[in-house]
């Protein structure tokens, strides 16, 4: 049986994307019939639950029958990645409680796939967040990952600096976002359905929509664009070496 | 899938070719042959075809997301409406842009529309690469290259090769010198000519643009079969 994967999507600061990217990664996983669980730790009410109520649970991670909830159901669940949507501040945090758990040391074995989004803000603040971050993460998958969709300049990083704390992490890979027309972006947030579903026109229960045709192409664009860059990391192959990872056709 | 149900754009990069001609030409047709049809004015500051088919004219712009949702939502639209866009060269890299990025021609397809583009070709090297790139992106559409003879003898067709789903020319023959003053003073228009009802056009004036409308309506009835043809064709290759 293949091993578990857990996918964590976070950032210290707020506003970033998380849940956007979380999202993405979820109907990524889906397009690649990979069965996919999410939990949301914006507990107790949770934006990403609001977009996967199927998959997805709302969860106060920093409680430990939560946090049993998450870890000791990782070889028993239907679902073979397991994708955590971390709440503003609790990164750090989190990777602590994963290190006293031992799930750290379940990774570095080879038991559990383990991998890090890190989701980067514009400020200076986010490259001490990586180094922060870094230093608990030790050989877990990590994606340092630059959210242009809501138009993000990352203005105040001179590129040497960026590359100074970029290089320090072994095996750390840059992922970019781009950015999503803000209507367009704004229309499936009202939608509150998955980026596939609003491409295909769908409502929450699967229902026939009434979405744009141009939302929804620049839509479909941006998603093909997003898990472009999922393949090129090979996402696919981390959590599932046997899939072929061609998606963007899905996407199209 | 035929001309009959179709999404016709009339393009150049290149200004003053006889695009907003052309689809006037077109829209007459059209209406000629008893169809319904919509026309889009996407020129900036004149607005030529809307003055000379203000009924069927909409004047659209898609520097915005709004104007954009407006025009192409409305182009796919199941309502058995002939669609000519009169693009002007001021938005014709957005345009493209645009339909490459939201999947426009496939989309049409789905909805069993026939997309054709008509692009007048000149022999700069802009509009050269500009239709080399429609060439490469919009390969489910129909694109003909057009041969405006009022710009002079083609001494460029080798820069425009044929290609894609019905490869054709079409030919926009030259008008008679005295015509144009006719032609192009609002309200003219080429369906009411043919029928005679067009005022202020003297006998042998209405001869010669008969003429004219025949030649140019032959060529469109041709690239309509042409479509046609080809849509059959991929329809046998499919079923077998």
């Amino acid at each position: 049986m293949a091993r578990p994967a857990v996918i964590l999507v976070g950032a210290d600061k707020g506003g970033v994307g998380k849940t956007t990217v979380a999202r993405t990664l979820i109907d990524y996983f889906g397009a690649h019939q990979t069965p996919t669980r999410a939990f949301d730790t914006e507990w107790p009410r949770g934006t990403l639950k609001r977009f996967h109520p199927d998959l997805t649970e709302v969860v106060d991670v920093t409680s430990v029958p939560d946090q049993m909830k998450i870890f000791d159901t990782l070889g028993s669940a239907d679902a073979k990645v397991t994708v955590i949507d971390v709440r503003a501040g609790l990164l750090s945090s989190t990777l602590q409680a994963l290190t006293d758990i031992g799930f750290l040391e379940s990774a570095k074995k080879g038991q559990i796939t383990f991998a890090v989004f890190h989701i980067l803000g514009s400020s200076i603040a986010s490259l001490d967040e990586i180094a922060e971050t870094a230093r608990v993460v030790g050989d877990a998958s990590y994606f340092l990952v630059k959210n242009f969709i809501n138009n993000t300049t990352f203005f105040d990083w001179d590129p040497a600096t960026y590359n100074s704390y970029f290089k320090k992490i072994k095996g750390a890979e840059e992922i970019v976002i781009p950015k999503l027309n803000e209507m367009a972006f704004e229309q499936v947030e009202v939608a509150s359905v998955p980026f596939v579903s609003f491409v295909a026109n769908k409502g929450p229960k699967n229902e026939a929509a009434n979405n744009s045709f141009v939302l929804r192409g620049y839509v479909r664009h941006w998603l093909g664009n997003v898990w472009g860059e999922f393949d090129r990391v090979k996402l696919v192959d981390l959590v599932s070496p046997k899939i072929e990872s061609n998606v963007r056709q899905v996407a199209g | 899938m035929s001309f009959r149900s179709s999404i016709t754009i009339v393009s150049s990069p290149r200004p003053r070719v006889g695009k907003t001609l052309l689809a006037r030409v077109l829209t007459d047709f059209h209406l000629h042959e008893s169809r319904a049809v919509s026309a889009f004015d996407l020129n900036v500051g004149e607005r030529t075809l809307a003055q000379f088919l203000p009924e069927h004219t909409t004047t659209a712009t898609i520097r915005d997301i709004n104007g954009q949702m407006a025009l192409f939502d409305r182009l796919i639209a199941k309502d058995d409406t002939t669609k000519i866009i009169d693009l002007g060269h001021e938005s014709f890299e957005l345009f493209f842009r645009v339909a490459h990025e939201i999947g426009f021609v496939a989309e049409a397809r789905d909805r069993s529309v026939a997309v054709a583009i008509l692009f007048i070709v000149t022999p700069d090297k802009t509009s050269v690469d500009a239709y080399r790139t429609i060439r490469d992106r919009f390969a489910q559409a129909t694109l003909a290259p057009v041969h405006n003879e009022m710009l002079g003898p083609a001494q460029h067709r080798d820069k425009y090769p044929l290609a894609g789903r019905s490869p054709t020319l079409v030919r926009l023959p030259v008008l008679a010198p005295g015509l144009r003053r006719y032609i192009e003073t609002p309200p003219f228009s080429f369906t009411e000519s043919i029928t005679g009802k067009a005022a202020g056009v003297p006998r042998d004036a209405h001869s010669e643009l008969q003429r004219w409308l025949r030649r140019i309506y032959l060529e469109f009835r041709e690239l309509d079969l042409r479509i046609l043809l080809a849509d059959l064709r991929s329809s046998i290759q499919f079923g077998s």
